[in-house]
């Protein structure tokens, strides 16, 4: 009987109890009633909401299913509140005849019947148990040895359920074809659906498109989170503005859905779609197929000024995103800054001057002069050094305020002093570009900031956020950043609550909260794994299956106690239902203290082989993996070095006419010209790199010397600073002094 | 070369190791989620027990203050090297906060008119020798706060046999507060080395007024919120709040009370203000206000109210706090006093500015950032500017007189951590401070009077871009004011509270110089009349040796036109 307990994980869902659960024994989670940080954190929350906006859902990475670059992006996208009801909104459904019959059967409102998990394809039965930490050991160990890891944490979250498992499609309900956005749609749909707050998606399906659709993302490689993101974005904007071609063209020629005959229609629809000044961007209008370009896009000026003719040219370039260069101990608000400096445009990079016709120095400098209502910066850590033919991570300190505003807009700006807030923050952890794991650390609308990790979401305090600024010895440093528009009248009352938070806390002493989050790692816990996937332990578990989540019971049964007794009666909870087993509860707790003492002492020994075989599968893991991850890194390592060489006997003619696109290319897509065609079209949107061919070619040899002088220093005419000269660098170092001062308008 | 700042001495303190006890300092999960107590860079407090020889600043002329301000006593320039710094993010300005060695008749005193708070203070020593020292012995104290003290061997022979004109310095490095000596030969070679448990010292100040051959009256505050109150000539010590016995929260900076022996300020991280009295013993804290008592008018200004928890003037002092106040603010991060000991500039997370008259109890105006927090503030010599460093990247000067936004300063590549003003190139119109950041760097930067009258015109900057005159626009805000520092009024909160200021209406100021200092993240900045010393996040401390001679007048000519540099 009291084994029943056992299989029971802490949920606070209200999920009734799978009864086909019960098949198979699974091994038990031994501190499964125990709340977890997140449980804790929602327990006070009221009813849910429409909106998703209480959703709070980790991503499944097991076994290379979605990884983590995948997760931590569109977590970032779902908690942007505008982009999540653009998702959520687009296509507009009201019109019925706009979508085909095929409705009827699969309706949009479909992952509404997640509400009876036991019919619903979205309930899967997670297979895999929650732990069991090695193949053979006894499962359970004390909980206080390996619940602080990770791991184990993810697998706690996967076992508590719910997981969604989206392996279908509703993209007919939309009345679109199947595309990226559709299954993205999916995802945001079905989380907000289900009836528990937490819980984990399995997004098959989208990965499943991801890969079919970009070879590059369809080995298990790690991959550059940025890069996906920019995928992503650029595929859902063209899936929607596909989909508005298609429809308004199907609307006035009603027949011809496909478009085929409509294709003047088409065209001309197109053709408004691209006139940004048709839409009124404030109000998400139904069907408004521009809201990515709302969200995310910016315009970029750049100014070039040709030395020769002393005529400035002009071009304005929109962007989804920022690549900003590092500096060491700098500041984003610096790197935009630098993003924004003058160059020159000079030797193997000249500018191709119409005025005077033919390839002559010029200066140039990019400004911002639409601001994007989210600002997505992605910090270039990732670098390629010639030295050794690869990209390489930097570790750079770069800080990054809560806050932000931007300097380096024109002068004709709409609203130039716009105050953005970061929301999101993405984390890449580890040492190198072709290997490591992504978190994301999103602030959600009246939660807090939570930290997901895969599966894991949890929450984390607000200076948390800035554990990630990188800098010696940091693996741990933040990959893309996500900043929204806000108001002053916003921040402000956001710290008004903030400051009464605090004083309140001062005031109980250091309060639930706190000990809540000092629960999550154990300071001198197991060591933090980045989440590898672990083929052994899917293999292994393969044929098991776990209880559905259950009220949790008051107290927590002894966690080795149950299992056992859960395997010798491995059927009883088939029959039986949460709630009989909450009024036995008691009874059965007598019998187990009982049987618990006489297991003590065969407990310990069994825990100490388990340890030990653990720590041998651990090893023997570790090694596998790495051994994997040197030969995909020399293999990736000889194709960008190769690639890089392609690039640069046939870069420099693209150089010369400053193509952004041409420039993006090779960084961008990791591996050469595998790029769909999708994507390539929108490519020059993406300011993904710093609008500079020679960029990475160049900028590492520049680098090399010790700082660029500031505005002050070069305009002041400094004596120490930018000696590239080593030797009187060195002399120079400790010295530093006024020349000659002609400041602006001090004087 | 012209005007060379020369590297003198770089002093390296060690960080120590952790204690024992204390969990290990690399937790090699870097996602743990264990929340950190909050730590900061090496700072430092200076003091020199005697003054030297003409170290008089010539350059402060007295007849400024005669003519439009004087309600300050011109006792500024009486005698500099006296006034020792205190620690704070930097943002320790020795005259400029107002630990100047005013005439305790002249200057304002804080509570004035509580009998309850006269009574200690009325015996007041007369030999300084006698001063009162705290009770326990810190070498061979058995708290478990203080892990180890390591005096030097000849502690007494050293201090005997240097000269009295030397600098002291306090510095903490992680949970280690070290006493340097630096006209010792050996100046790494520490006077005393002081570990604690657990507690991190964030911030230290010295009492300039009862400093002397024989005593000094140090404060420090912790990351668990307690405060120690530490004689090293005796090696004494004392310590407040213990266990956060009134505030639980860690002190981020902590300063004495301008002319005061007994009562000093500590800024806790959440928000609020606190006076304490080395004498006197903790209490639990329990708030006195009423609920009116927090500003009475509720206009839209009412969140950057100050609670008075604990008023100075109440009748309850037998006990600390002294007084209490809360501004709506998480964290402060730095505080400073104005010259003429009236006023409180604080500086905090939030982004704001607050400048507080704090012997009335009383919000006089609140300004903010561009964005991001304001992690530094100081006062000009004067009183006039007061300068704000923060996560804008940008060095902000404020103008009391006439309420605004004077210029931002762009030239950091991140964070600033600590501003000072430099009072021994600063005059009447023109002022030269110094500013310093996590990018290693060391930025001066020179302003004129003359610039707040320019027409806007002549104020634009050649390059075109956005920095435009100073906005002495704002007129409804400023007419009602008298244009006297220290009569700055507010009538009603709305007034007090100003908008940001948009880039396109400021004027953006170069910097005259700037210089990567160290390898690491700054974090303080002090001036001294022969050198500029600067600490890093890492425990190294650099004293960057004036221009001399000749060359320091041409660089007097080229940074100030009226600068009367002669050094």
């Amino acid at each position: 009987m009291a084994s029943f307990f056992g299989r029971f994980k802490a949920s606070s869902s209200a999920t009734p109890s799978n009864p086909t659960a019960g098949n198979a024994p699974t091994k038990r989670d031994p501190n499964a009633p125990q709340p977890t940080p997140l449980e804790k954190l929602l327990a006070d929350a009221g009813p849910l909401r429409s909106d998703g906006s209480d959703k709070f859902f980790g991503f499944e990475n097991a076994a290379y299913t979605t990884p983590s670059y995948c997760n931590s992006i569109i977590q970032c996208l779902y908690y942007s509140a505008p982009f999540r009801e653009q998702v959520l909104n687009f296509p507009a459904r009201s019109p019925p005849e706009a979508t085909t019959s095929a409705n009827n059967a699969l309706s949009p409102t479909r992952p509404k019947s997640a509400l009876s998990p036991l019919s619903s394809p979205l309930h899967r039965q997670p297979n895999r148990p929650s732990l069991a930490p090695a193949p053979s050991g006894p499962p359970g160990t004390k909980p206080e040895d390996n619940k602080e890891s990770p791991e184990y944490r993810k697998k706690l979250a996967v076992a508590a359920g719910p997981v969604l498992n989206m392996d279908y499609e509703n993209s007919q309900s939309y009345g679109m074809s199947e595309s990226l956005f559709t299954a993205l749609k999916d995802i945001f749909e079905a989380v907000i659906a289900h009836q528990s707050r937490i819980g984990v998606v399995s997004p098959h399906k989208f990965l499943e498109i991801l890969r079919r659709q970009n070879e590059m993302f369809r080995s298990a490689m790690h991959q550059d989170a940025h890069e996906f993101l920019n995928l992503l974005l650029n595929e859902v904007l063209e899936d929607v503005e596909r989909f508005s071609k298609s429809k308004s063209s199907s609307d006035v020629s009603e027949q011809n859905v496909d478009g085929e005959s409509g294709l003047v229609n088409a065209i001309s629809s197109a053709v408004s779609a691209a006139v940004p000044g048709l839409f009124t961007p404030s109000k998400p209008q139904p069907n408004n197929s521009h809201w990515v370009h709302e969200l995310f896009e910016g315009t970029l000026t750049s100014e070039t000024r040709c030395l020769t003719c002393e005529n400035t040219s002009q071009r304005d370039e929109a962007f989804l995103d920022l690549s900003v260069d590092l500096e060491q101990h700098s500041s984003v608000t610096s790197c935009l800054r630098k993003f924004s400096e003058e160059e020159m445009l000079c030797e193997r990079n000249k500018f191709h001057c119409d005025n005077c016709g033919g390839l002559q120095e010029a200066e140039k400098r990019m400004k911002i002069k639409r601001l994007p209502r989210i600002l997505a910066l992605h910090l270039k850590r990732f670098k390629y050094t010639e030295d050794l033919q690869r990209l390489q991570k930097l570790f750079h300190r770069v800080n990054y305020p809560y806050h932000l505003r931007l300097f380096n807009t024109t002068d004709d700006a709409e609203d130039p002093d716009r105050l953005y807030e970061l929301y999101a923050v993405v984390v890449h952890i580890g040492g190198g570009p072709y290997h490591g794991h992504y978190i994301s650390i999103i602030k959600t609308q009246d939660r807090g900031w939570l930290m997901f990790d895969d599966e894991l979401v949890e929450p984390v305090d607000k200076t948390y956020v800035r554990n990630f600024f990188g800098g010696e010895g940091a693996m741990a440093c933040a990959y893309v950043l996500f900043y929204q528009e806000t108001t002053m009248e916003e921040m402000l009352r956001e710290q008004e609550a903030e400051g009464a938070a605090a004083a309140a806390k001062a005031e109980e002493g250091v309060g639930e909260g706190l000990h809540a989050k000092a629960n999550g790692f154990v300071p001198n816990g197991v060591p933090y794994t980045p989440a590898t996937p672990m083929v052994e332990e899917s293999d292994m578990f393969a044929s098991l299956d776990h209880a559905a989540t259950a009220p949790v019971p008051p107290m927590s049964p002894d966690p080795n106690a149950a299992i056992v007794q859960e395997q010798q009666h491995p059927l009883e909870n088939v029959a039986s239902s949460p709630g009989s087993a909450a009024l036995g509860f008691l009874e059965k707790r007598k019998a187990k203290a009982v049987a618990e003492k006489e297991r003590k002492a065969a407990e310990k020994e069994l825990e100490r082989q388990a340890a030990q075989k653990r720590k041998e599968m651990e090893i023997k893991r570790r090694d596998n993996y790495k051994k994997q991850e040197e030969d995909l890194k020399a293999a990736i390592a000889a194709s960008k070095a190769s690639q890089v060489e392609d690039l640069r006997r046939s870069g420099t003619s693209t150089a010369l006419n400053d193509d952004v696109g041409a420039a993006d290319a090779p960084k961008e897509n990791g591996s050469g010209g595998i790029m769909s065609g999708g994507l390539n079209r929108f490519r020059h949107t993406s300011m993904s790199l710093r609008h500079k061919p020679k960029l990475w070619l160049q900028k590492e040899k520049e680098g090399q010397s010790p700082q660029t002088p500031g505005e002050g220093e070069s305009s002041q005419g400094l004596i120490a600073g930018a000696s590239p000269d080593k030797k009187e660098e060195k002399e120079k170092k400790n010295r530093f002094s006024l020349g000659k001062k002609k400041s602006g308008f001090l004087t | 070369m012209l005007g060379t700042y020369v590297l003198r001495d770089d002093l390296h303190l060690a960080t120590p190791p952790p204690h024992p006890s204390e969990a290990p300092p690399h937790n090699p999960n870097p996602l743990a989620t264990v929340i950190q107590p909050p730590t900061a860079g090496t700072k430092v407090s200076l003091a020199a027990i005697a003054p030297r020889q003409h170290s008089n600043p010539q350059l402060f002329r007295l007849d400024t203050f005669a003519s439009s301000r004087s309600q300050i006593p011109p006792s500024i320039q009486e005698a500099p090297n006296e006034t020792p710094s205190s620690g704070g993010n930097g943002a320790a300005q020795r005259r400029s906060n107002g630990l100047g060695p005013y005439k305790s008749s002249q200057a304002p005193v804080f509570g004035e008119g509580n009998p309850a708070l006269a009574v200690p203070n009325g015996k007041e020593s007369k030999d300084p020798s006698k001063r009162r020292k705290p009770k326990n012995n810190i070498v061979k104290s058995n708290s478990s706060f203080v892990s180890r003290v390591i005096p030097h061997e000849t502690l007494s022979k050293r201090l005997s046999e240097r000269t009295p004109d030397g600098l002291f310095i306090f510095a903490n490095v992680n949970r280690a507060l070290q006493w340097l000596d630096m006209s010792s030969a050996n100046k790494e070679d520490q006077l005393t080395k002081i570990l604690f448990t657990k507690a991190h010292p964030l911030c230290h100040d010295i009492n300039p007024v009862t400093r002397s051959a024989t005593h000094m009256d140090i404060i420090m505050g912790f990351s668990t919120g307690d405060i120690i109150w530490y004689e090293p000539m005796s090696q004494k010590y004392a310590r407040l709040n213990k266990n956060g016995a009134i505030n639980g929260s860690a002190v981020s900076e902590i300063k004495w009370l301008p002319n005061s022996e007994n009562l000093f300020l500590a800024a806790h991280m959440d928000g609020s203000l606190v006076v304490y009295d080395k004498e006197k013993e903790d209490a639990v804290f329990t708030p006195e206000e009423s609920v009116q008592s927090e500003k009475p008018s509720s206009d839209p200004g009412h969140r950057f109210s100050l609670h008075i928890r604990k008023s100075v003037q109440s009748k309850n002092q037998k006990t600390n706090p002294v007084s209490y106040w809360s501004i709506s603010s998480p964290q402060i991060n730095a505080f400073a006093f104005s010259p003429d000991s009236k006023h409180l500039a604080v500086v905090s997370e939030d982004g704001s500015l607050r400048v507080i008259d704090y012997l009335k109890e009383q919000l006089l105006a609140v300004y903010m950032s561009y964005y991001g927090g304001l992690l530094c503030v100081c006062w000009s010599p004067d009183g006039r500017f007061i300068v704000t460093g923060g996560q804008d990247d940008l060095v902000s000067i404020w103008s009391l007189e006439d309420s605004v936004l004077v210029a931002r300063c762009q030239g950091h590549n991140s964070w600033v951590t600590g501003v000072a003003f430099d009072p021994w190139r600063c005059d009447e119109r023109n002022y030269r401070f110094g500013s310093v950041g996590e990018d290693c760097r060391l930025l001066l930067w020179d302003f004129s009077v003359g610039m707040l009258h320019r027409p806007r015109a002549a104020s634009m900057r050649p390059r075109g871009s956005v920095a435009s005159q100073l906005p002495r626009l704002r007129a409804e805000s400023t007419t009602g004011r008298v244009r006297s520092n220290s009569n700055l009024t507010a009538q009603s909160n709305g007034d007090i509270v100003h908008p940001v200021e948009p880039r396109a209406r400021t004027a953006m100021l170069p910097a005259v110089l700037a210089k990567p200092v160290d390898d690491h993240p700054l974090s303080w900045l002090g001036f001294e009349e022969d050198c500029i010393i600067t600490a890093c996040k890492d425990g190294h401390i650099r004293v960057w040796d004036r221009p001399k001679e000749g060359a320091a007048g041409s660089e007097g000519t080229v940074s100030t036109s009226a600068s009367t540099a002669n050094l």
